[in-house]
């Protein structure tokens, strides 16, 4: 007998018992416990009487960078961290999205270089935003980035570099960073100053300028 | 001992020198080893379990059971105390002691409720510290300062209750204004208590990246997640409907067992008054829930999607065959009271009753709709597809929008209706004023409509964000408009029929239980809704769930325990309330001369919105 057969003879029987009770019990407060049991014996036979359908979960995906053998398995492996471990996509979008609390991150790869992106990453106080569109001193806005190689995202730093490899790929930029630079990471010195490219014409009203004073650092 | 100078110690005779000292507990060490060695083991291998199985049960079963009565009574102690305080205002203004004894009432089913969910509490505490530890130790990692917050607001809550609930008596006359204070700041605390953990409960299901910082501005970061504020709002009123329909289901068992006249009256006074409040809460909970929803699909499209048109898309039709039941449970308790609280107006009142009966049935057939019907593969063949030719227009979001929104509006003539009901406006303005609210109800239906139809027309955005809204609108409108307009008619409104209570039928008893429970089931099955949204995630996106108990159970299996978990917390608080009404059963023993001795003339009673006789404020409670 399947699950559900047995859950609708069980749910027959209560029917049955709570009508019984009804016909032959006088007390009232029985009379009111076999009301509620046909109530609820009826809402569960209607239950069982739409489609069955259980949710199961995917197969756990694993992250093995020993695996990753092209630069397309280095991005394919980004995109997984991006919609999982990374969180990423808790708040930045790839492409237009009404429900976006953070930057859209369509063609970010092909705008920014991955070192300036490794270090938004990682740094994300380093440089704040820089508001001149009121004739008055310019706004700050302090990154809300969390610091994605702490916790509790904390990713490694060749689980970083794949996301980089994905944000390129998905922006139609050729893939720079190396397999051989995730499997044997070296310590990379912090460069004072980052290339920024195409962050937009000359008259655009927003700037990234190096922060100076940020205290949290 | 205490004030013994450390040179007397030092100088005793105690054979251990500071330097023997160092070799016993050296050897101490060594002889200890292996243990510390174990125990380090041991302890590093309880830190890395990731969850606990009850055999048998199944540690989500015991977690489902426990919880979902938690909850219940939770929604029903934080419920109660709102519509309490509100009718011990009543009572303290108006003067009429029969509110203020309604309102001591309710509390008195609140604080022999509080205890058991209190321990329910502790239990679902404790089961949750041992089954899933490192989900535990996640969150406790993010909101540990809200916990002492709200261990604070709970100590609060407790003493208050116990000042609020002994010092009633005590503090009437000119300290009353000090004992609703003591309602005021109750109801504040519960309040607190309630939304503390929405916020770790909402940030399960929308999590937000959780910066550095200290440890209040994180747990404050995570605590302002996107579906936090809809869910305070949604489960503030759903708890007052929960509280109204359990006092009102309460009242209609007493009203069944109840032997003598004065029982009979003030019982059928006091479901009436459950009534109200549940319909009053129920009305803007639709509202609330779909802001809620609207703030899911803002939040991760996919989850909304999985809630509305994936696996749990028939759960929905549940919900709506729930809410239509309870919607006609609560307009037949009006009708019910219209014929037999209002002797004569039965015939009146007939042909509205029997229209609203039809538009009530018909809204409710169209929003059990599915959008696709269950079909064998020839009916699929024949229909073109799983959507209905004709009824699958029925099927989507701009149908079931439209005829909610109509069943409130039902709901809410049916109440003006039975407010109205045995009197005679004197106004001069009485028959401008009536016309106006006719033209208004019309213009407002055939707009809810109209809006309905075109938004097949108009891009999903367009009716979400702007239809949907004007929808809602309309009909808070009229409700806002027609309760004071009404109340002004009433006020000079000459009484034809005197209102008779302790005259309704059995049936009338039943429907209070009847929409009880379908509130119960209702809160269950969104509970299940909303936990199921997460699929395979304890935290969304964030910690997966990898126990056995990762799936979601399809609807016949959760709706059984759903049944199984409403007939538990049936009984529980049907055991709370006898105990809390142990003592009156001694005090309200019918005299020796037999019930009849107290059988007042009928018609003594007096129409009043709220309703009651004059006698109600002498009846004991």
């Amino acid at each position: 007998m399947s699950e559900v057969a047995l859950l609708q003879l069980i749910g027959l029987i209560v029917v049955g018992l709570g009508i019984s009770i009804l016909l032959f019990i006088k007390s009232k407060f029985l009379r009111v416990i076999g009301f509620v049991v046909i109530v609820l014996g009826s809402f569960s036979l209607v239950a069982l009487s739409v489609p069955q359908m259980a949710s199961l979960p995917p197969a756990i995906e694993s992250f093995d960078i020993a695996s990753v053998e092209s630069p397309d398995d280095l991005a394919s492996l980004g995109q997984k961290i991006f919609f999982s471990k990374g969180q990423c996509a808790l708040c930045h979008s790839i492409g237009p999205s009404e429900s976006a609390r953070c930057p859209d991150l369509a063609g970010i790869g092909a705008k920014l270089a991955p070192e300036f992106i490794y270090e938004s990453l990682t740094d994300p106080q380093a440089y704040i935003y820089l508001d001149f569109r009121h004739d008055q001193l310019p706004e700050e806005y302090p990154a809300q980035m969390p610091y994605i190689n702490k916790n509790p995202i904390a990713l490694s730093k060749p689980e970083i570099y794949s996301v980089i490899a994905f944000l390129q790929k998905m922006s139609g930029e050729p893939i720079s960073i190396k397999v051989e630079d995730i499997m044997s990471p070296q310590s990379e010195q912090e460069e004072e100053t980052v290339a920024i490219h195409g962050t937009g014409d000359a008259s655009s009203s927003v700037v990234v300028a190096q922060a100076t004073t940020t205290g949290s650092q | 001992m205490y004030g013994r100078p450390l040179h007397i110690l030092r100088n005793s005779t105690f054979p251990i020198s500071g330097v023997s000292l160092l070799k016993w507990g050296g050897l101490l060490v060594l002889l200890l080893f292996p243990i510390l060695a174990w125990a380090q083991d041991a302890a590093t291998q309880a830190m890395s379990v990731e969850y606990r199985d009850l055999p048998g049960i199944g540690s989500r079963n015991i977690i489902w059971i426990v919880a979902q009565q938690h909850l219940l009574l939770a929604g029903f102690v934080l419920g109660v105390p709102i519509f309490a305080w509100v009718c011990e205002i009543v009572g303290w203004k108006t003067k009429e002691q029969r509110y203020d004894k309604l309102a001591k009432e309710f509390t008195k089913l609140l604080t022999s409720a509080y205890a058991t969910t209190a321990l329910f509490g502790g239990i679902l505490l404790f089961l949750l510290v041992g089954l899933y530890p490192k989900l535990m130790a996640y969150l406790t990692d993010i909101f540990f300062p809200s916990f002492i917050a709200y261990c604070l607001l709970f100590i609060a809550e407790t003493a208050t209750l116990y000042m609020y609930w002994y010092g009633w008596d005590a503090m009437q006359g000119n300290k009353k204004f000090l004992h609703i204070f003591l309602g005021f700041l109750l109801n504040l605390f519960a309040i607190g208590i309630m939304i503390v953990p929405n916020a770790w409960a909402t940030f399960q299901a929308s999590p937000v990246v959780v910066a550095d910082g200290t440890a209040i501005e994180r747990a404050w970061a995570a605590m302002q997640n996107p579906t936090w504020w809809p869910v305070n709002i949604h489960r503030l009123i759903a708890n007052v409907v929960l509280g109204g329909f359990i006092c009102g289901a309460y009242a209609g068992v007493r009203y069944l067992l109840a032997v003598t006249r004065e029982e009979k009256e003030h019982y059928d006074w006091m479901g009436y008054v459950g009534n109200f409040i549940g319909v009053f809460g129920m009305l803007p909970l639709p509202f609330a829930g779909y802001w809620l929803m609207r703030e899911i699909y803002q939040y991760n499209q996919q989850m909304g999607i999985t809630l509305m048109g994936g696996f749990l898309a028939w759960l929905f039709i549940l919900q709506a065959m729930l809410i239509g039941v309870l919607f006609l449970g609560a307009n037949y308790y009006f009708w019910l009271g219209i014929a037999h609280r209002i002797p004569g107006s039965e015939g009146q009142y007939k042909k509205p009753i029997m229209a609203m009966l039809v538009v009530l049935l018909a809204c409710l057939a169209v929003w059990m709709t599915p959008h696709s019907l269950v079909a064998s593969l020839a009916e699929a063949q024949k229909m073109g597809g799983t959507h209905h030719p004709l009824l699958g227009v029925f099927g989507v979001m701009s149908a079931k929008m439209t005829v909610s929104n109509l069943m409130i509006l039902v709901t809410f003539m049916s109440f003006i209706m039975y407010w109205r009901a045995g009197k005679v406006e004197t106004a001069g303005w009485a028959k401008a004023a009536k016309a106006l609210m006719g033209v208004l109800l019309a213009i407002a239906g055939i707009a809810v409509i109209v809006l309905g139809v075109w938004g097949y027309f108009v891009p999903a955005i367009i009716r979400i964000n702007y239809f949907s809204v004007a929808q809602v609108l309309i009909v808070i409108f009229i409700m806002v408009t027609f309760t004071p307009l009404t109340a002004l008619l009433m006020k000079s409104a000459k009484t034809t029929t005197e209102m008779v209570w302790g005259q309704m039928p059995v049936r009338a008893g039943y429907s209070l239980v009847l929409n009880a429970v379908m509130v119960i089931l209702l809160m269950s099955l969104m509970g299940y809704a909303r936990s199921s949204s997460r699929v395979h995630w304890h935290i969304y996106g964030v910690m997966r769930d990898t126990s056995d108990y990762a799936y979601s159970p399809a609807l016949g299996y959760a709706a059984a325990f759903m049944s199984l978990n409403t007939f538990v917390f049936c009984l529980l608080a049907a055991f709370i309330f006898w105990v809390a009404t142990l003592g009156d059963k001694a005090k309200n023993q019918p005299p020796a001369g037999g019930e009849e001795a107290k059988v007042p003339p009928l018609g003594s009673a007096a129409p009043a919105m709220a309703g009651g006789s004059p006698r109600q404020g002498e009846l004991s409670s």
